[in-house]
């Protein structure tokens, strides 16, 4: 019974589940396509093609914490950051990046009020 | 210099250019390759990503200094607070934002590779279109990668919403630790989708998930895929009637309660199932309450099994006390707040039995809508009505009033539309206009409607019961259950905020049942009984039902079914009866499938039995559009309903085999819908399947086989073709829901048929002929093969008048006991005055959909046949009975799907039950026919034709039977020389008996005193040694202990009728010769028919085929029929045939 259980990737920050089929930087079948990163990879459900792959998402370059690639909990700038160490080391990012999370925020304080 | 001609001479919109990229980047072995869906996507992408860079750069001029400054800014900051460093590039650019790169050719010859590299210099993309063109690749992958996490992200959040999601866990435990338990949850809590799910992730492996509603399972297991992911690939699947998904790794199945009951007989443990999940158990459908109570006993067998029960939150202690104490788990429903208002129907808009719907209450709920919610607020109402004619009624009303204010649009939804006019509820009104879906109670649970904020419940429902004693359906108007009326109420409050108007007073609603009755408790348990039978069940009075039916109910079931010849007379199945309980039908197609199989009929048997067993294709809207009646006229046979359809079913594969899609418009002009006629194809390949694999059929010469390797492959590529349309329609399936015209509620409108064959055109114009794909067609063409089918058809079409005369006896003996006789006063009325009388039923009509309603000329005797003798007596050889499908009554009780047989030979082939007087000229059929014929001569020797045709039928339909159970011999069970010879004689029979006599239906009074009833032996046979059961060798006769008179056969009683014309008729003898040896003496009527059963002509002989035994060889002497006799005069043993015995015994007198 338990040996058909998949992987099963969960975000740190969000709670996200899903099962994934591959870690590391290189996916099956996608040929000339390199990630940049080691990440947690599926074949990609909203895709047709059987041979698409989705990025669940990777462990935080610096806090190492396991992350969504979701706009919500990390961000990828030449490698992965988690939202808490993005918010902790702000400054290092370049304007347009702070421009748009300052941005996002308040769209979301507007959606919530 | 050089590249700077180059440059010139780039051009980003060539396709030529493009292409030399192409071969750049999107190569055959390429992540993305040329010519795929990606491909055309990137190069859209790439025009917008070119514009938005091209655009920015413009402003990035302007801008580019203010950078700088930031960038100043930003070190100095980073030198004041920051402990780590976090190695990020200095300039920005949106590059970095990227985790993805891509090696592609230009990079690949760079490493290596240089030889191609110099050719490609020369002419082609240079360093700059390649790293444009790569740039835009990578924001191109990274955009994709957005969109699809961005859908699974939105995708876990709903899951999350869901009221089930927090009791994942509690769920899977209390599985886990107990067998059976009960989840309770009222719409929306996503109970149908999660547990599943929760349970396969949990590591429960094939779970069977039943439903009510194919559409549920096909809908289901969808959903559950793709919420999974896909993750489970083809593990989730659904199985129904004709259509599966379902592969040997299929670990969660959808399947309907019905299905999962046949597996139950196939497989009694299911031990193809680790978990069986019962949905919408509150439901209470025929098939759900049986498998409960089949479940009930397997969990007991099988303590591995796990079962779940989920149901609304309604009379949840029933399920869980059924099976003893289970847990239950209740979980909250998401619904919005609805508002009840109560507006009870004043008594002076009351409408009395008679009179149509009153539409003033709906149109003051419509009015008062307009008053109160502004036409920008959106939100449609939905209108629960009983019945198709209220429907109508009040849509018509509304559509004034819609006409009028131009803020409404009234579609109308029931079941008998086709299913492109249902489809319309879906679709979306223009802005400040509102649905108004006049609906029956469908969109109660059936159908989910998105978008109603407001309901009208009439509080009404027309719901079908069973008579058991007059053997028939009843369509009555009652009112809803306090249940039914929430659920309706729940309607409202799906998408937002709504309001429910209950035209009833709170106090009707107080006084409302608490639930609906189950339908265990209204419909016939034919088809039920059977079913236990068949698995096994034992006693279907002792069985534990969950809410058992009424016994009488049971009683009248096990009755009919003794009388079907599907039960003996121990209640045991017979081999007949074993055969039908696997067929998926009523029990008297079932009948007519096995009858068919035996004659040279299969095909047209095939056709009738799918088409009486789904919903007519005939659309009722059509049928006052005179187009449509021209049309279809050439359709219509007056032999009967059946044949019509059988006629419809061929013309339309023919049209298929010519037009392939046009069949579609073709439909249309006749008022057809179509989807019943595909349904009619697969059944018919259903039925053919079963007929073969319980060896009733003949498996063909493996067609697939034949026809060369060419045409083989051929067929290969179109069916590639074919999966690929049908993979494509899937994919855009349910994307885009049309908008609906104001205009659009007119073509519903029942009497203005013409309308919507002129809209539907229009549309069709409309849309292009490659858009307007017909997966119908498509999934046709991969289920059948269109040429084995048109062969099939062409045997049935041109039917000679005698295999159309076998034809109607077989489909009569199937539907039999189900038979009308006119009412002997029909000739003086109108038309549409025509009354019949079924045994249990009198004064019924013919349906108007039937053939007979418009042409019932056909079905009176014709006068120049006719002969007066007396006041109400009319005699002529051509009276005629209907045999029927469906016995309903709504206002008045209805026959549809009618055939007529000429009666008395139906009724010799036929009936159970028939009783004699002494020279057989008056006979009693079924206990409430009466035959008088004029000729005692011609009465005896009908009968004797037609007791040696039954038995002759009779023995070859055990043959064949027999033979489906046993291995298959190596000998044909029946030889086709004796099944032709046998079909001669009855077509003989049917077609060439010319018998004045007439019909009659005995009243009530006349068959209280119909026989004489049992009597002593001396006074019946008057001294004489009553030496019976030598006169009819094979039969046991002996005097019926009820009837009185003589037991002949199972069927025929000699002389029980209280005929007080002459007691002693029966001794009379008459000098009579036998056509088939040289006897020539006088006899009783008895005596000769007795004589007659064992003298088979010359050429029957042969048939019986066994080796004449010592004895006196005569023509008449066949020694399967001779006996030993002793005769106490001569004290001799004597080997003769009943007949000699006769003989022999005259001598000493």
């Amino acid at each position: 019974m338990e040996q058909t259980r998949q992987k099963t990737f969960t975000c740190q920050l969000c709670g996200l589940t899903s099962p994934y089929s591959y870690y590391g930087q290189k996916p099956p079948n996608t040929r000339a396509i390199v990630l940049l990163e080691e990440c947690y990879v599926t074949k990609d459900p909203f895709s047709p093609d059987k041979e698409k792959f989705l990025v669940l998402g990777s462990t935080c370059s610096l806090c190492s914490m396991c992350v969504c690639v979701g706009s919500d909990c990390s961000l990828f700038y030449t490698k992965r950051f988690c939202m808490q160490c993005v918010n902790k080391h702000l400054d290092q990012f370049p304007h347009q990046i702070q421009t748009e999370l300052a941005k996002k925020k308040e769209r979301s304080k507007a959606a919530v009020s | 210099m050089d590249s700077d001609g180059r440059r010139d001479r780039w051009d980003w919109d060539s396709p030529h250019c493009r292409a030399q990229l192409d071969e750049v980047f999107f190569r055959k072995n390429d992540y993305i390759q040329t010519g795929s869906p990606e491909h055309r996507e990137f190069w859209a992408f790439f025009d917008r990503f070119q514009r938005f860079k091209t655009k920015k750069d413009m402003c990035g001029s302007v801008g580019a200094r203010g950078r700088n400054g930031d960038r100043d800014e930003e070190r100095k900051v980073k030198g004041k607070t920051a402990k780590v460093d976090l190695g990020l590039p200095v300039e920005y650019d949106a590059r970095y934002r990227i985790n993805v790169s891509v090696c592609t050719r230009d990079i690949e010859e760079r490493v290596g590779k240089s030889e191609h590299r110099s050719r490609q210099r020369s002419s082609g993309p240079g360093d700059q279109e390649i790293s444009d063109c790569r740039l835009a690749l990578l924001h191109f992958l990274d955009f994709n990668q957005r969109q699809s996490f961005g859908k699974l992200a939105k995708l876990r959040r709903e899951q999350k919403n869901l009221p089930i999601f927090q009791y994942q866990d509690k769920i899977v435990e209390l599985v886990r630790r107990h067998p059976v338990v009960v989840v309770a949850g009222d719409t929306g809590c996503g109970k149908s989708t999660q547990v599943p799910q929760y349970l396969l992730s949990a590591g429960f492996d094939y779970i069977a998930c039943t439903q009510p509603r194919r559409i549920a399972c096909i809908s289901l297991a969808k959903r559950v895929s793709f919420e999974s992911l896909n993750q489970y690939g083809s593990k989730v699947g659904f199985q129904i009637r004709f259509e599966t998904t379902r592969t040997i790794a299929t670990k969660l199945l959808f399947l309907t309660e019905g299905l999962l009951l046949r597996q139950i007989q196939q497989d009694r443990t299911l031990a193809q199932y680790q978990v069986v999940i019962v949905d919408e158990v509150h439901e209470r459908h025929l098939h759900c309450d049986f498998l409960l109570g089949v479940l009930r006993t397997l969990v007991a067998e099988r303590p591995d099994l796990r079962l779940i029960l989920m149901s609304a939150t309604i009379n949840i202690k029933l399920f869980s006390h059924y099976f003893s104490s289970a847990p239950v788990l209740q979980v909250p429903g998401r619904l919005f707040p609805i508002q009840v208002i109560y507006k009870p129907i004043p008594p002076e808009e009351q409408a009395s039995r008679s009179e149509k719907l009153d539409p003033r209450p709906y149109l003051r709920i419509l009015q008062g809508i307009d008053q109160r919610y502004p036409p920008e607020e959106r939100g449609d109402l939905l209108l629960f009505l009983s019945g198709v004619a209220e429907i109508s009624t009040i849509q018509e009303a509304c559509q004034v009033y819609a006409t009028h204010t131009q803020r409404w649009i009234v579609l109308p939804l029931h079941s008998t539309l086709s299913l492109a006019q249902q489809d319309k509820v879906f679709d979306i009104s223009p802005p400040g206009v509102r649905k108004c879906i006049i609906s029956t109670n469908i969109a109660e649970t059936s159908v989910t409607i998105d978008g109603v904020r407001f309901v009208v419940d009439s509080g009404k429902v027309k719901e079908m019961s069973f008579d058991p004693k007059a053997k028939m359906q009843r369509l009555q108007e009652f009112w809803i259950s306090r249940a039914s009326s929430e659920q309706r109420k729940g309607r409202a409050g799906r998408t937002g905020p709504g309001v429910c108007y209950r035209l009833y007073a709170e106090s009707d609603y107080d006084a409302f049942a608490p639930y609906p009755v189950p339908e265990i408790h209204r419909v016939a348990l034919d088809s039920l009984i059977l079913q236990m039978k068949s698995m096994g069940l034992g006693d279907p009075m002792s069985f534990v039902f969950i809410d058992p039916p009424p016994a009488a109910s049971i009683q009248t079931a096990v009755t009919y079914l003794k009388e079907q010849g599907a039960l003996d007379s121990h209640g045991e199945l017979t081999s007949i009866g074993t055969l039908l309980s696997q067929l998926p039908v009523d029990v008297v197609i079932g009948k007519m499938l096995v009858l068919g199989s035996l004659f040279n009929l299969v095909e047209p048997v095939l056709t009738v039995a799918a088409a009486l067993s789904v919903q007519s294709p005939f659309l009722r809207s059509s049928q006052n559009n005179p187009d449509c009646a021209t049309a279809r006229q050439p359709l219509h046979s007056n032999q009967g309903d059946p044949f019509t359809l059988l006629n419809t079913f061929n013309a339309w594969v023919e049209v298929k085999g010519e037009r392939g899609g046009g069949s579609r418009k073709w439909c249309r002009r006749r008022g057809l819908e179509e989807q019943r006629l595909y349904e009619m194809v697969n059944l018919r390949r259903q039925f053919r399947d079963l007929l073969k694999s319980h060896s009733l059929l003949e498996s063909e010469k493996n067609a697939a086989s034949d026809g060369d390797r060419g045409q083989r492959r051929m067929r290969l590529t179109e069916r590639k073709k074919l999966h690929q349309l049908k993979r494509d329609h899937e994919q855009q399936e349910g994307s885009k829901r049309k908008v609906l015209k104001l205009e659009e509620g007119h073509d519903g409108d029942m009497s203005s048929g013409s309308d919507t064959e002129e809209t539907s055109r229009r549309k069709k114009d409309k849309d292009g002929p490659g858009q307007n794909m017909d997966i119908q067609e498509v999934k046709f063409k991969l289920r059948h093969n269109i040429s084995e089918l048109q062969e099939a058809v062409t045997v049935s079409q041109d039917m000679s008048s005698r295999h159309q005369a076998l034809l109607k006896l077989l489909l009569c003996r199937g539907l039999y006991p189900q038979l009308a006789v006119p009412d002997e006063h029909n000739t003086n009325r109108k038309d549409s005055d025509q009354v019949f009388h079924t045994k249990n039923k009198q004064g019924v009509v013919i349906h108007p959909t039937s053939v007979f309603a418009s042409d019932p000329e056909v079905l009176l005797v014709p006068d120049d046949g006719v002969s007066e003798l007396g006041s109400d007596r009319r005699d002529s050889s051509k009276h005629q009975l209907l045999a029927f499908v469906t016995l309903l009554e709504t206002n008045k009780p209805y026959l549809s799907n009618c055939v007529r047989v000429p009666a008395l030979q139906a009724l010799l082939l036929v009936a159970n039950s028939m009783d004699s007087n002494a020279d057989c000229a008056r006979l009693v059929m079924d206990g409430w026919l009466e035959v008088e014929l004029r000729q005692p001569e011609e009465a005896s020797k009908l009968l004797s034709t037609a007791l040696s045709l039954r038995g002759e039928w009779e023995r070859l339909l055990l043959a064949q039977l027999g033979q489906s159970t046993e291995m298959r011999s190596a000998a044909q069970g029946v030889s086709r020389k004796t099944m032709e010879k046998l079909s001669d004689r009855l077509v003989r029979f049917l077609l060439y008996t010319e018998v004045s006599y007439s019909l009659r239906r005995l009243t009530a009074f006349q068959t209280q005193n119909l026989y004489i009833g049992p009597q002593p032996e001396s006074e019946l046979f008057q001294g004489k040694p009553p030496d019976l059961n030598s006169l009819f060798p094979g039969a046991e006769v002996k005097p019926h202990p009820i009837k009185g008179g003589l037991r002949v056969t199972s069927f025929f009683t000699y002389n029980c009728l209280a005929d007080s014309k002459d007691l002693y008729s029966e001794c009379l003898r008459t000098f009579w010769s036998c056509p088939n040896c040289d006897l020539y003496m006088p006899l009783t009527p008895l005596e000769r028919m007795q004589h007659e059963a064992s003298c088979r002509p010359a050429g029957e002989q042969q048939q019986t085929g066994e080796e004449p035994a010592e004895g006196k060889p005569g023509p008449s002497s066949v020694s399967s029929l001779s006996r030993v006799y002793h005769c106490d005069v001569c004290n001799k043993d004597l080997t003769l045939t009943s007949t000699e015995i006769l003989k022999h015994k005259r001598q000493h007198k």
